[in-house]
């Protein structure tokens, strides 16, 4: 079976610019036939919710390293970059998915 | 994706929320003007002007575009007690630290300064107002702009 990737999406105050970005990537996992669980968080909670999580999707500036993939995620509020920027959140879950296996 | 286009970013504009030709030389005298009005129109508690202070110097929101900088400051729900989207357009650029690298800074001629209580509620309206960010004529003419009723006109019937 293969694996649903949990993936915390965060900003610092949880509510702007991850709830744009849960949108993007939402769809792009779609697209991608990737099963996930999203979850909208504050950076600061990210810490003690890495330990059910697969991997860190941010729009801020990373306040502690962490024990799970991390990608930041400006680019899909600026539109620079958003290909590449897909393309390291889909490699990401997907190597994610294999290494379960 | 279903996109819902009748939300706009121009219903979120209060005219005493837009600040046209302002010259603040800091986030700190920005908040702080943005702040009192907010205040005096019952938009925001008290407890606005130290938190987002606070949490633009943890965690900033300067972007920087292609040709130019634009911030978009915000903080907690609990300090706002109705939604807004402030207009700022300084005639020179205040510096924001950048969201991606506060080490670096951006200077900004446009903030959009966000009052948002329903965490997760205004999916459409950020879109369409991340896709104005993303239209460098359209933030050229935002950053020259000369009347209220001008800044609802650009940021409306967006997408």
């Amino acid at each position: 079976m293969t694996k649903k990737v949990n993936v915390l999406v965060a900003c610092g105050a949880g509510i702007a610019t991850s709830t744009v970005v849960m949108s993007k990537v939402e769809q792009l996992f779609k697209d991608n036939n990737i099963d996930v669980n999203l979850m909208q968080i504050k950076i600061a909670e990210a810490a003690s919710k890495q330990e059910d999580a697969d991997m860190l999707i941010s729009t801020t500036v990373l306040p502690t390293t962490y024990s799970i993939p991390t990608i930041k995620a400006m680019g899909y509020l600026t539109g620079i970059g958003v290909d590449k920027l897909n393309k390291e959140v889909i490699d990401t879950a997907k190597k994610i998915q294999d290494e379960a296996n | 994706m279903t996109t819902n286009n009748t939300v706009e970013v121009s219903d979120y504009l209060r005219d005493q929320l837009i600040f046209l030709h302002t010259s603040f030389k800091s986030t700190d005298e920005l908040f702080g003007a943005v702040s009192d009005v907010a205040k005096e129109n019952g938009f925001v508690t008290d407890q606005f002007l130290p938190k987002i202070t606070k949490r633009e110097a943890t965690f900033p929101t300067g972007l920087q575009l292609e040709h130019r900088g634009v911030a978009i400051p915000h903080t907690d729900a609990d300090t706002i007690k109705k939604e807004f989207v402030a207009v700022v357009v300084n005639d020179q650029p205040v510096n924001f630290k950048r969201m991606d690298d506060p080490s670096q800074e951006v200077g900004a001629k446009l903030a959009f300064v966000l009052g948002l209580n329903k965490p997760h509620a205004q999916l459409e309206m950020l879109q369409a107002l991340m896709s104005i960010i993303q239209d460098d004529a359209l933030v050229e003419k935002l950053e020259n702009v000369d009347s209220v009723s001008t800044v609802h006109e650009l940021l409306s019937n967006k997408n």
